[in-house]
């Protein structure tokens, strides 16, 4: 991967929310660790799907790229360069080079406003983004660029279905013309047979345009689809990543396999021939993760390793100390960029 | 109750929905959420019910509930039926203890329904405590058995604690229990697993089919997921602009869908096991409930449809072999018409 080919690199980042009891004093009593120390890169023109389990920090990490919250520690790298060494005006404009989707398009629209008025609100902030034929003429470009009818610009949310919506809100991430688009479950509030119309856009304006998504999904089938590369969460921490094929076909983290192997597959011919993985329990709470390997405390693996490394042990769920106590580096597997934090990387697929 | 085979060695049904119509009186006129369907229900068996956002899954189950407010709703014709009894000649408080007894419903938004100031215990065995006079420190038992059965852990401790202490997955196994209070013949789950990640969805979708084996429970499983059907039911009833489209075991359905939108829907969806090129899409979105297009209401997204399909509606059940039936003008085509 050459550096020319990342338009965002992010360097060890973190966002920690303060956890305060009492209502006067505000006693701060600790952390929530929504995201602890994350690396990846995203490459111009791809798609890197994020995916994880509700709470994993996916959108804390879309909320710190796209400026809405400050990170506790880390660099965010938009073509080379690090966002936070820069003075304001630049920062502004680089920072234009990042939108977002949001994924509730009933709430993410303001209902007081028309679809012009929300899709060229942007322009306020950047006036220096507004084409040379003026915002409303870019306005009406852009609803048709989405598949919405231009006319239509006077119009307000509520007089659009749910997949209109969301098109009124790529249009307005659109407007300022950005490099990377981060979209958070862009799609899952929408009826299945809506879904493939966003999807089908969503991956079309990244073909002329030469967009680059970060691509935020509960639904894993959906991220097969559009995803080059993919990057799987656990508690704030990156566990496994690598292309889409990687992934996908030689999951190489005990939690990316459980994930992978809990999608039901819409083919009844196949049903008694999967075999799947079910992990117990939630994932345990952001503020007191466990020591050691995040996941130790519902993994299927620790439990098959330390019969391995001491087979007279105990009947009991025992986990190897080195799964209690260190925790596993992301590192690489048979491909340079194929890594996943496990000390039993090698053994997750031969089990 | 009756659930013997019958002489031809198919089970005699214990829920059956026929010809059911329901209607809403709104602002912008009557809404007709529920057109004609019908569909049974046997021990031991999983009907899946699918369709699009809208479709009337969920009023058709309440109106089975007798839950359904009238007005503004009114059941303009149909019958339900459990084991030989019509319920809706019942009167809705009559229908309702019936219900009550035998048949139960894990409601969509179940997450919201639990009350916030209420230990979980207490609300399991509310219904117990109600209609059978039950003693707090027997309901209390039959609580922590109860949490026992859908395998919340340290269920002893656990009924004393108040709903926010319980995760998502957690709660919903509550309003699982809660469903299975009152030892139900039929279970209806709504939606019981769409806010739920995947590995959650797993566990509970794996709790239900355990629970439903054991007490062979009919169970009706409202979804819009494709994968979980695949993977549960034994029948399937795809619902679209409030009419059963087609109804099929989940083999035929899977193997050559009969009705267009079926066909469309099944392949819209993205697989994990494949990486495909474009998304097949549906064009168009579903019908305003207020103004269903003439003829088949699917028609203007249709890839099948012809001057017919826009002039006379589908006869509501075409009869095809393997006891299926499809409502479209062209269903022995379309389950024939090989794309793959
Ligand atoms: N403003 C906040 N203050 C405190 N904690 C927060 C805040 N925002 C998020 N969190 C916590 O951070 C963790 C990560 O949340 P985040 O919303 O990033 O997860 P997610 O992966 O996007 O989940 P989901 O799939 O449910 O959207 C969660 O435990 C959440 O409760
Ligand atoms: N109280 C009501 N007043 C008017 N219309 C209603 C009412 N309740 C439901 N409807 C309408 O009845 C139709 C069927 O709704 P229903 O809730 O059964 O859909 P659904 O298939 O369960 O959809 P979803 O997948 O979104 O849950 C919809 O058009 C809905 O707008
Ligand atoms: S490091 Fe240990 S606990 Fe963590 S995933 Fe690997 S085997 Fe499981
Ligand atoms: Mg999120
Ligand atoms: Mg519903």
């Amino acid at each position: 991967m050459t550096s020319t080919d990342v338009v965002l690199e992010v360097r060890d980042l973190a966002k920690f929310y303060p956890v305060r009891r009492g209502i006067v004093l505000k006693r701060h009593v600790g952390e929530v660790k929504a995201v602890d120390g994350v690396s990846l890169s995203l490459r111009r023109g791809k798609t890197l799907g994020l995916v994880g389990e509700s709470g994993s920090g996916k959108s804390t990490l879309a909320k710190v790229l796209v400026g809405i919250e400050k990170p506790t520690r880390g660099q965010i790298l938009v073509d080379g360069e690090d966002v936070s060494n820069l003075g304001r005006a630049e920062r502004r404009e680089l920072r234009r080079h990042i939108q977002m989707v949001f994924q509730d398009p009933y709430t993410s629209l303001n209902p007081r406003m028309s679809v012009g008025e929300i899709v060229g609100e942007a322009y306020a902030i950047h006036p220096d983004a507004v084409p040379a034929g003026g915002k409303a003429k870019a306005v009406r470009e852009l609803l048709d660029r989405v598949g919405l009818n231009p006319d239509h610009i006077h119009r307000y949310p509520h007089q659009f279905s749910g997949g209109q919506r969301q098109r009124i809100g790529i249009a307005r991430a659109l407007a300022v013309r950005p490099k990377i688009l981060l979209c958070d479950e862009p799609v899952s509030a929408l009826d299945v047979s809506i879904q493939g119309q966003v999807i089908n856009l969503l991956e079309e304006l990244q073909d002329d345009l030469g967009l680059s998504y970060l691509f935020i999904a509960h639904d894993l089938s959906i991220v097969r689809h559009i995803a080059d590369e993919v990057a799987v969460m656990y508690l704030g921490r990156l566990v496994e990543s690598g292309t889409d094929a990687e992934v996908y076909e030689v999951p190489s983290h005990p939690y990316t396999r459980a994930l992978m192997s809990a999608v039901p597959v819409p083919d009844p011919s196949l049903r008694d021939q999967r075999r799947e993985i079910v992990l117990e329990g939630d994932m345990p709470s952001p503020v007191d993760p466990p020591q050691g390997c995040h996941f130790h405390t519902r993994c299927w693996l620790a439990p098959l390793m330390e019969s391995r490394v001491d087979p007279a042990g105990s009947q009991s769920r025992s986990i190897p100390t080195i799964c209690r106590t260190e925790s596993p580096k992301l590192g690489a597997l048979e491909s340079p960029d194929h890594l996943a934090a496990c000390h039993f990387a090698d053994d997750v697929s031969a089990h | 109750m009756t659930t013997d085979p019958t002489r031809d060695g198919t089970p005699v049904p214990l829920l059956q929905v026929d010809d059911l119509a329901i209607e809403f009186a709104t602002p912008d006129g009557v809404v007709r959420a529920v057109d004609g369907l019908s569909y049974s229900v046997s021990a031991g068996r999983t009907l899946a019910i699918v369709g699009e956002s809208g479709s009337g899954k969920s009023v058709s189950s309440l109106a089975v509930m007798g839950l359904l407010q009238q007005p503004p709703a009114r059941i303009v014709r149909g019958s339900i039926r459990f084991g030989g009894t019509e319920l809706l000649s019942l009167g809705q408080k009559a229908h309702r203890a019936v219900c009550g007894e035998n048949i139960a419903m894990v409601f969509q938004d179940a997450l919201a329904a639990l009350n916030p100031v209420h230990t979980v215990g207490w609300q399991l065995t509310e219904a117990l405590r109600a209609r059978h006079g039950m003693s707090r420190r027997d309901a209390t038992a039959r609580a922590v058995e109860l949490l026992d059965l859908v395998k919340v852990p340290n269920a002893k401790q656990r009924v004393k604690e108040y709903p926010h202490q319980f995760s998502g997955g957690m709660r919903q196994r509550v309003m699982i229990a809660m469903a299975l209070s009152m030892d139900p013949e039929v279970l209806i789950a709504d939606e019981p697993t769409t806010a739920l990640d995947v590995t959650v969805q797993a566990q509970i979708m794996r709790l239900l089919s355990e629970i439903q084996a054991e007490r062979q429970m009919g169970l009706i499983l409202i979804t819009h997921d494709m994968g979980v059907v695949a993977n549960v039911a034994d029948d399937v009833t795809v619902m679209y602009a409030g009419r059963a489209v087609e109804q099929a075991s989940v083999f035929d359905i899977y193997a050559a869908p009969a009705h267009p939108y079926t066909r469309a829907l099944l392949g819209s969806i993205p697989r994990l096991d494949q990486k495909g090129g474009g998304l097949a899409v549906i064009p168009g979105r579903p019908p305003d409930p207020t103004q269903v297009p003439a003829g088949c209401a699917f028609h203007p997204r249709c890839a099948f449809a012809e001057d017919v399909c826009r002039a006379d509606p589908p006869p509501p059940t075409v009869s095809l072999p393997f006891d299926r039936t499809s409502a479209c003008h062209f269903a022995e085509e379309v389950m024939n018409h090989d794309e793959h």
